[in-house]
């Protein structure tokens, strides 16, 4: 019981970091991002090689940071990576969505599915299919628990570090979105664009600014997922589906909703591996999505008026 | 000598559609420190004609002057800065943000010290002083209008511009509103306001224009307005003498 919680938080984490920068373009940038899961594998891919490219030269950096599996190679490198996919995201919306976006959500939309293919088929041309690892260094769980209460829990120290720089990251996203000028400006552009322009709010800045938080948070995301499962040219598409259903669950536009949303669908996919079949999991999230908008329209955090 | 005009609206002819023009070489004139209302019938242009003012709305010809300064295709965030406010008719206020955030953000985006920008406004609007926590969209209509008029003020702008400000609003309110843009204009802020409310906004306004099908056809003082047979035909319920005239007085 409480294993399937830990796990469905470790999930849930990766998700929710992930759907945060897909609910923030849905709001702020307005159309629905299906290029947004490539973003958070071109990230973990970027940590690699960055991660891979500091070892090879400075060997000290290979090594682990007792005790967790990697080293501040890898750290280094997600510094790195969330530096690139900001600026890839940036690069996407200036050479395809920024043209676009006159046109309307339908066309950006169907832009997007063409930016993830693209982009899903170069990452799997320059890394190819074979699934990758962050370390070879083998992780044994940690005991938290005894079986005999509740089933047990076990945990590994890196999925420790997920968790905790899951709940740094979104605490300072929220002081961020909630005290700084720039924050504060996205908040108003998401809800009012056509208010936020007479008050003086550049609506590019708030832009530039939304796809470089949320090309850091996919980065940040796609490394989680990396970390606590392995790197596969597929991965972001295979993540779409749980950010999307985060992101509704949350409801659009809100930072914890996105969180919560996320941490829900975790917790889903976890209790649906246990339960009933690793192959329902995605089927799991789904039934709680609907079950949740059934009685919540708009989502939990979103607006119901 | 007399000042030079805040506001010129030379030959305008804007809409939201290329070829499609709203607002029809428009033409008017707004004095420094005088209240300045823009009436006319449902669908006359008159939102559209203060929206193209504002940058909200594509200008195809003719010319806007702030101050002597052509505004015409200034981005709509830029107008702030030039000394121009605006307060749209709905949705005037971050409803997601508190009172005081909605007034903090004016002031950050114009760079305005925080105590000496707020400070004046609080004064001015001392029931927002009272609810500066509260989400803004947890005020009433009247509060919310005055909450939008105060987040204008804070740029300390030359001109205010308001879209029916009365809209939706009970009598009451409408003078408690009005009553405030009384001294925002003795403030010394020229005040340019369309309105539905023609028998209130001539109560209020120094001059006005009447709009009709984009283009001005009647402009004089709020006294010559009210005692006009057409306006009274039109918009007070008397008796007409003659039909609205083409072209301004």
């Amino acid at each position: 019981m409480l294993q399937i919680l830990a796990d469905g938080l470790i999930i849930g984490s990766v998700v929710a970091l992930g759907a945060i920068g897909l609910s923030m373009t849905l709001s702020i940038v307005r159309f629905s991002n299906f290029s947004h899961g490539e973003l958070l594998g071109w990230g973990a891919y970027l940590a690699f090689v960055a991660a891979t490219a500091l070892t090879t030269t400075r060997q000290a950096l290979a090594a682990p940071i007792a005790p967790f599996s990697f080293g501040w190679g890898l750290l280094a490198g997600l510094l790195l990576a969330c530096g690139l996919t900001a600026l890839l995201a940036l690069a996407l919306d200036t050479i395809l969505f920024k043209r676009l976006r006159k046109a309307g959500a339908i066309t950006l939309v169907i832009a997007s599915f063409g930016a993830a293919l693209a982009l899903r088929n170069l990452l799997l041309f320059w890394q190819g299919g074979i699934p990758r690892y962050y370390s070879d260094n083998l992780q044994i769980a940690v005991a938290f628990l005894p079986r005999s209460v509740w089933g047990g829990l076990r945990v590994t120290p890196d999925q420790i570090f997920v968790l905790a720089l899951t709940l740094l990251t979104v605490t300072g996203l929220h002081l961020f979105l909630r005290h700084s000028t720039l924050g504060r400006s996205m908040r108003a552009t998401a809800l009012n664009p056509g208010l936020a322009r007479v008050t003086g709010i550049d609506p590019e800045r708030v832009l530039r600014a939304t796809w470089l938080i949320g090309g850091v948070l996919a980065a940040v995301a796609g490394v989680f997922a990396g970390l606590t499962v392995q790197l596969r040219p597929n991965m972001g598409v295979e993540l779409l589906l749980p950010l999307f259903a985060a992101v509704i669950l949350g409801g659009v536009g809100s930072i914890w909703g996105a969180v919560l949303g996320g941490l829900i669908v975790g917790l889903a996919e976890s209790a649906s591996v246990t339960l009933v079949g690793a192959e329902y999991r995605s089927a799991a999230a789904f039934a709680v999505l609907i079950a949740i908008l059934m009685v919540r329209p708009k989502g939990l955090f979103g607006e119901q008026h | 000598m007399s000042s030079p005009p805040v506001l010129v609206i030379e030959s305008l002819e804007a809409g939201y559609e290329p070829g499609l023009p709203i607002v029809r070489n428009a033409c008017l004139t707004v004095q420094p420190g005088e209240i300045f209302a823009i009436l006319g019938p449902n669908g006359a242009g008159k939102s559209s004609l203060v929206k193209a003012v504002a940058g909200l709305v594509p200008v195809s010809s003719g010319r806007v002057l702030l101050n002597g300064r052509d505004i015409t295709r200034t981005p709509a965030h830029r107008m702030v800065f030039e000394g121009l406010a605006f307060v749209p008719q709905t949705e005037n206020v971050f409803i997601n943000l508190s009172v005081a955030e909605n007034l903090e953000l004016a002031a950050a985006i114009v760079k305005a010290p925080r105590h000496d920008s707020l400070a004046p406004v609080y004064a001015m609007f001392p029931d927002l002083l009272r609810q500066r926590k509260l989400p803004a969209g947890q005020l009433s209509g009247g509060q919310r209008q005055m909450l939008a008029v105060a987040r204008a003020l804070i740029a300390r702008p030359g001109l205010l511009i308001l879209d029916e400000p009365s809209a939706g609003l009970s009598p009451l309110l409408v003078g408690q509103v009005f009553g405030k843009l009384r001294e925002v204009r003795d403030a010394g802020i020229t005040v340019l306001l369309v309105e539905q409310n023609v028998k209130a906004a001539l109560g209020l306004a120094d001059r006005a224009a009447v709009l009709v099908e984009g283009k001005e056809r009647i402009v004089g003082s709020s006294a010559e307005l009210l005692g006009d047979a057409r306006i009274a035909a039109l918009y007070l319920g008397r008796h007409a003498a003659s039909p609205v005239a083409e072209g301004p007085r």
